[in-house]
């Protein structure tokens, strides 16, 4: 790493790239700009692309937060790819971190004002101001939109945008009744994607399968609600054989490799599960599912650290943001609810039982 | 018993105490670690700097048992702490003079930390690379 000139010591190069990157997406979207109005984490937010292509790839995930606007939003991000435009991202003002295959190691930029994260696998950037709450996304080509991408679209947009709104994103999914649910917690391959699957394919309400916006308290003595981003879920083939799941379900993209393990193809909850998607869930208990070969299910309380070193982990090792206040907001989500193991069934129908059970038992 | 003063490596690392167990995840290489019996209460004491010696003159005040058991624990734990970089040697002034007696002395209980690793490659295949702060810029084409 070059030594930095000194007249640029004070320079703000995340601020400057942003406002260069939402310049190249007004030039790019001229004469096509397509507005979209979501609610995310209860908030209106829209959702602005550069012509068809990028909403096309990007929107289908969100479609279940889709509102016909009303309130003017407050937050929006900027979409566009560069294939599609002729438009392409700024260079980086820093050096192309290099990726490994089958890895997507991320540079990130930050000043007070701004953060930049480049994705040296995807080729993607996210651009941020979370103090006025606008974002901006690029890809370099919208037809060839990665799994990664695809199956949490925005995520680090969403999460810019709505952590000072005290909405946190969380590695977790969410499934319940009548407006009250459970977290479902742990690393992946701990078996929450398949159990939070089998909760909707039962009829139970769901939020999402791996990542929801925890907001700890919505009003005073209300219980934490997970708030849903996409409907995408992903599935290992073994998942997707338990379930049942026939291919006219899965994405046509089909089983590709995953950064964290076995390969895993693409779901979109509301259509293997029609009207079980849920905007968001009051949360009663946070559970921890664990695979355990052949055993019989079983739910037993844990203590709140155990709960906590369930749930956070994994969602403050990838998140990378505000790690020290996402840590306090899960600490606080398990000092609030009560935390469970859940040793999982090969049999889906005895895990969706016990979590049924659980949800009717709190809520 | 050391002088050196030691700290949290607070910028390396975050931290919740829940039920009087310490969670601490070390954003740098992907490990956690759970601390409890009485080292959440040592952890406490260095957070704002505190040397081995600072630390036990503390514990003396707060908490009941015998004090070479109590040197010993320290000191066995300021070394784990110090491996697995979760506490670094440190300068400045410390937490000041021991604190005051509280109305119930806590019994004092042989901390425990505990690493786990099942998260560590996960986070080394996707990083995120700090990008310095004048922008790690491009060298001259």
């Amino acid at each position: 790493m070059g030594e930095a000139p000194a007249a640029t010591t004070q320079r703000d190069l995340a601020g400057e790239y942003l406002d260069e990157l939402q310049a190249r997406f007004e030039q790019a979207a001229d004469g096509r700009l397509l507005a979209q109005e979501l609610e995310i984490g209860g908030l209106p937010l829209s959702l602005r692309f550069a012509g068809e292509a990028m909403r096309e790839a990007l929107l289908a995930p969100f479609a279940h937060l889709v509102t016909s606007g009303g309130a003017p939003a407050a937050l929006s991000i900027s979409v566009f790819d560069g294939a599609s435009t002729g438009v392409e991202a700024p260079l980086p003002a820093w050096d192309p971190v290099d990726a490994a295959p089958g890895t997507n190691p991320v540079a990130r930029l930050r000043s007070a004002r701004a953060c930049v994260l480049a994705a040296a696998g995807t080729g993607a950037v996210t651009a941020a101001e979370p103090g006025r709450g606008q974002a901006a996304f690029y890809l370099p080509d919208a037809a060839r939109i990665s799994p990664i991408e695809r199956a949490a679209p925005l995520r680090e947009a969403l999460q810019l945008l709505m952590t000072p709104h005290g909405r946190w994103l969380t590695h977790a999914g969410a499934v319940g009744r009548k407006g009250r649910g459970v977290l479902l917690v742990g690393r992946g391959g701990s078996g929450k994607s398949t159990l939070a699957l089998a909760c909707a394919l039962a009829g139970m309400e769901i939020v999402a399968d791996d990542y929801v916006l925890l907001e700890n308290d919505p009003l005073e003595n209300d219980p934490p609600l997970a708030h849903a981003m996409q409907s995408t879920a992903k599935l290992t083939e073994d998942s997707a054989r338990r379930l049942g799941l026939g291919a006219g379900t899965i994405d046509p993209a089909g089983f590709e490799p995953t950064l964290e393990g076995p390969a895993k193809a693409l779901v979109d909850i509301r259509t293997l599960a029609p009207g079980r998607m849920r905007r968001g869930l009051q949360i009663v208990a946070v559970v921890a599912p664990a695979l355990h070969g052949e055993a019989e299910v079983a739910l037993s309380p844990i203590s709140a650290a155990e709960g906590l070193r369930a749930v956070a982990p994994s969602t403050i090792v990838q998140s990378g943001f505000h790690g020290a206040a996402a840590l306090a907001a899960l600490g606080e989500l398990v000092r609030a609810v009560p935390s469970y193991a859940l040793r999982l069934s090969p049999d889906p129908a005895e895990n969706v039982e016990a979590v049924d059970r659980l949800v009717s038992e709190l809520g | 018993m050391s002088e050196q003063r030691l700290r949290i490596n607070s910028e390396n690392v975050v931290h919740e105490t829940v039920d009087g167990e310490l969670i601490a995840i070390d954003l740098t290489g992907g490990s956690y670690y759970s601390l409890s019996g009485s080292g959440p209460a040592i952890w406490t004491l260095l957070l704002g700097g505190a040397s081995e010696s600072e630390i036990c003159a503390a514990l003396a005040v707060t908490h009941v048992g015998d004090p070479e058991t109590i040197r010993s624990a320290v000191a066995s734990l300021i070394e784990e702490l110090l491996e697995s970089e979760l506490a670094v040697p440190g300068e400045g002034p410390g937490n000041g003079p021991a604190p005051d007696a509280p109305a119930e002395k806590a019994a004092f209980e042989m901390p425990k930390l505990e690493r786990y690793t099942d998260m560590k490659d996960y986070f080394l295949l996707d990083p995120i690379h700090e990008v310095d702060p004048v922008g790690w810029p491009r060298p001259a084409a």
